[in-house]
């Protein structure tokens, strides 16, 4: 043994001051390197699996709406046909009744036009006459102040007499 | 036990080493002297601190020390969410030795507590025997020998002296049955070596089984064995891991002395290889020790028996 001590110089100072550098070795590698990395690390793989997850219930959840979408989508669709047909029958319906009334009161319109036609033709003719009458009157006597002489006067009286 | 190499003084190392040597206070010796270099089994001793010895390889694994506190705290503050550069180089790393560790003990749980010390051994070595072979042969003391004038590199692997590598394989193996008496007990722990159960069960198993008489013994001395074993696994590491670096740094020696520069180039390679497969293998003898340790040996057997007996009944039926 103590040859072995002595060919190797085996000095028990250096062996615990070798000792030392390896335990300070081995905090400083675990407490400032295999720690906080793999602490990292494990965050990270948490994150990515976290988001990993909420994209798998993101497309499941975007799946389940897309087919709630078209299923919303068909009835809508069901639904409007329905509404449309719906709505034009009714707009048919609205549409002839208001054809009917529209024809109707334009047949009322035109006997009544015709109507007031008629008696302000008949009034227009009335006036008109008198009218007539009014410059008849007032050209003969526009007329009989330019000739007067008797002959005149007597043919003019019985001409008019004759009308 | 020493090799020695008388090399012709060059330009070279006088500059080196004059640097160095003013700061420490060794003699400098006049230019075209000659130096003799000695490859010792034993590391070299370059300052005294009262009855304390620095030698060059304490004082190259406590520039490891520094190295690797460098290393880890310029890691700590660039730690990001999203890795780049060297906490980049770590995390792969760490993910690596990691799964490698697995693929060993066979369980996360045993991994996650032995990886920090293996990875702190594995950093530890590594460094150590790489700076060993950095080509700094300048680098050193000059004293005054029986044989004239001495070269003393300031430089070895702190892993090419047995001082260097006893106290890793020593902490390596304790650490080991620390984290088995943590694992499994200490009852199960003490009765790997010194087989109590075993004994015991002769007095409760002899009306069955009269042949334990004979195997009791054979397993208390089995389990002793493993206690001897422990020491063997000692010495096994660190003179395994000592051997290997020292070796590859006489071998660079010589082949510098044999043609300076062009013929150590290759060999440098190579024990650039070997600093890794050293560091490696140790690191995971370390990661063997402590699965062997945190599992179970009555268990196991109560399974391979338990497994026996169901091929058993299997080929009965």
């Amino acid at each position: 043994m103590d040859s072995f001590i002595e060919t190797f110089h085996i000095d028990w100072k250096i062996i615990i001051a070798q000792s030392v550098n390896f335990i300070v070795v081995l905090f400083i590698l675990y407490f400032l390197l295999v720690k906080p990395l793999k602490k990292m690390m494990k965050d990270r793989t948490e994150t990515i699996s976290g988001g990993l997850n909420d994209a798998k219930v993101n497309a499941e959840l975007l799946l389940k709406t897309k087919k709630e979408y078209e299923n919303v989508l068909a009835n809508a669709r069901i639904e409007a046909n329905t509404i449309f047909q719906e709505g034009k029958k009714e707009a048919l319906e609205t549409k002839r009744t208001m054809i009917e009334n529209a024809n109707k009161e334009v047949e009322q319109m035109i006997a009544s036009g015709k109507k007031s036609l008629e008696s302000e033709k008949a009034k227009m003719i009335e006036e008109a006459k008198a009218e007539i009458v009014s410059l008849v009157v007032k050209a003969t006597e526009k007329l009989l102040e330019s000739h007067k002489d008797e002959t005149f006067d007597k043919q003019t009286v019985e001409k008019i007499k004759k009308m | 036990m020493t090799t020695e190499n008388t090399v012709q003084e060059s330009n070279t190392i006088q500059e080196h080493t004059s640097s160095v040597e003013s700061s420490i206070g060794a003699e400098i010796a006049p230019k075209g002297e000659q130096y003799t270099t000695e490859s010792t089994l034993y590391a070299e001793p370059i300052a005294h601190f009262g009855s304390f010895t620095v030698t060059n390889s304490l004082f190259t694994s406590t520039i490891v020390v520094f190295i690797i506190i460098i290393i880890s705290i310029v890691v700590k503050l660039s730690i990001k969410k999203i890795p780049r550069g060297i906490q980049n180089l770590f995390e792969i790393v760490i993910e690596g030795a990691e799964n490698l560790c697995d693929q060993v003990t066979g369980d996360r749980k045993v991994t996650d507590k032995a990886f920090p010390i293996v990875f702190a051994i594995f950093m530890f070595v590594i460094l150590n025997n790489w700076i060993g072979i950095l080509p700094l042969g300048g680098f050193g003391l000059v004293e005054m020998g029986e044989h004239g004038n001495l070269f003393i590199p300031i430089i070895r692997s702190g892993t090419a002296d047995i001082n260097g590598t006893l106290p890793l394989a020593i902490m390596s193996v304790i650490g080991a049955n620390i984290f088995g008496i943590l694992s499994i007990g200490i009852w199960k722990t003490i009765n790997k070596y010194l087989n109590f159960n075993v004994l015991g069960s002769i007095f409760t198993k002899i009306r069955k089984d009269p042949m334990i008489l004979m195997t009791a013994p054979i397993m208390f001395a089995v389990g002793v064995l493993e206690l001897v074993g422990e020491f063997a696994k000692v010495a096994s590491l660190s003179f395994r891991l000592f051997g290997n670096v020292f070796a590859g740094e006489v071998l660079l020696a010589s082949m510098g002395a044999i043609l300076m520069y062009i013929l150590p180039t290759p060999f440098l390679l190579l024990e650039v290889m070997v600093g890794v497969i050293q560091a490696f293998i140790f690191a995971i003898l370390t990661l063997v020790y402590y699965t062997i340790a945190s599992s179970d040996h009555d268990e196991d057997h109560d399974k391979a028996e338990d497994h026996a007996k169901e091929v058993e009944l299997s080929g009965v039926h």
